[in-house]
């Protein structure tokens, strides 16, 4: 019976596929293949590439303003050396201009002549009394 | 590509649909597996280069992308409401009355059985593989391809047998 039955199994005719599937199909897995372009707007990258004209003009800018600043710095080197220490005959000398300077700078001692006049210690009226007397 | 594409179709496409829809018991899956392995194909068409067998790996693809739509959608409330549909048949239809009523209930049949045994016994009665093909399919050893077919042809025939004595 195995047999038999097993032929009859194998005799049974399968569906067939709608033939409208084919293109179907077809076309999905074409445009699978090849995407098309979307055009939704993408918040973030559309931003920058809106202003990326202006991004590079920018930058240009600041490429001048460093290329200038290049240029016009100070090419000569730089030199730190240890400066000797002084000899004795420039420290004296370096005190006598300190000295003169400090001569020159202070004040000299008020003479005499011209120190202020004592204030006699007198009462307001007898002032008044002069004043009107003379 | 295209027309390697519409070769691989021509050539293939109708054994997949009868594949799927066996295994899957509905036509707008089976429209939509065969659409995602033929999306595929022209996605990574570097896949069949390495196939020696065309038929058994898109077969193998096929099973595959069944069983994951399966695991998603839970196979056996699937195959219940599948089984409860009357019209639904694998078979082309017959004018002759038990012809046609010997297809419908072998339809129903096969939708009893185990996806398993279904699938082993798509493809060697319908697809007139070899154990070692059905293997290297659905990539399971040839000895547990034969053994699911014995069992899924055992059910089949305990089913059947009223009807096939009958209409014999």
């Amino acid at each position: 019976m195995n047999d038999n039955f097993e032929q009859r199994l194998r005799r049974q005719p399968l569906r067939t596929i709608p033939p409208e599937w084919r293109a179907d199909i077809l076309h999905a897995a074409r445009a699978a293949d090849h995407p098309a372009p979307t055009h939704r707007p993408q918040p973030i990258p559309a931003f920058s590439f809106q202003f990326s004209f202006r991004w590079g003009a920018l930058a240009a800018v600041w490429l001048v303003i460093f290329a200038l600043n290049y240029a016009a710095r100070d090419t000569a080197p730089v030199v730190t050396a240890k400066s000797a220490p002084p000899s004795p005959q420039m420290l004296l000398a370096l005190r006598q201009q300190q000295k003169l300077l400090a001569e020159l700078i202070d004040p000299p001692a008020p003479s005499d002549a011209d120190k202020p006049k004592p204030i006699s210690p007198r009462p307001r009226s007898e002032l008044r009394l002069q004043f009107l007397t003379t | 590509m295209l027309a390697n594409l519409e070769r691989l179709y021509d050539q293939h496409a109708q054994p997949l649909f009868a594949f799927l829809l066996n295994f899957t018991r509905d036509e707008s899956d089976t429209c939509d597996l065969l659409q995602e392995i033929f999306t595929k194909l022209a996605r990574q068409p570097a896949l069949l280069q390495a196939a020696r067998d065309e038929r058994a790996f898109l077969l193998r693809l096929a099973h595959n992308a069944a069983i994951d739509l399966m695991r998603r959608r839970g196979a056996r409330t699937r195959n219940h409401e599948q089984f409860g549909a009357e019209q639904f048949s694998i078979f082309a239809a017959a004018s002759d009355p038990d012809a046609a009523a010997f297809r419908h209930e072998l339809s129903a049949a096969l939708g009893e059985l185990p996806p398993d045994q279904r699938a082993v016994l798509h493809l060697k009665l319908w697809e007139n593989l070899t154990f070692e093909q059905i293997a290297a399919a659905l990539e399971i050893p040839p000895n547990t391809a034969a053994s699911r077919y014995r069992y899924g042809l055992d059910k089949m025939r305990e089913r059947l047998r009223p009807l096939y004595e009958e209409i014999k």
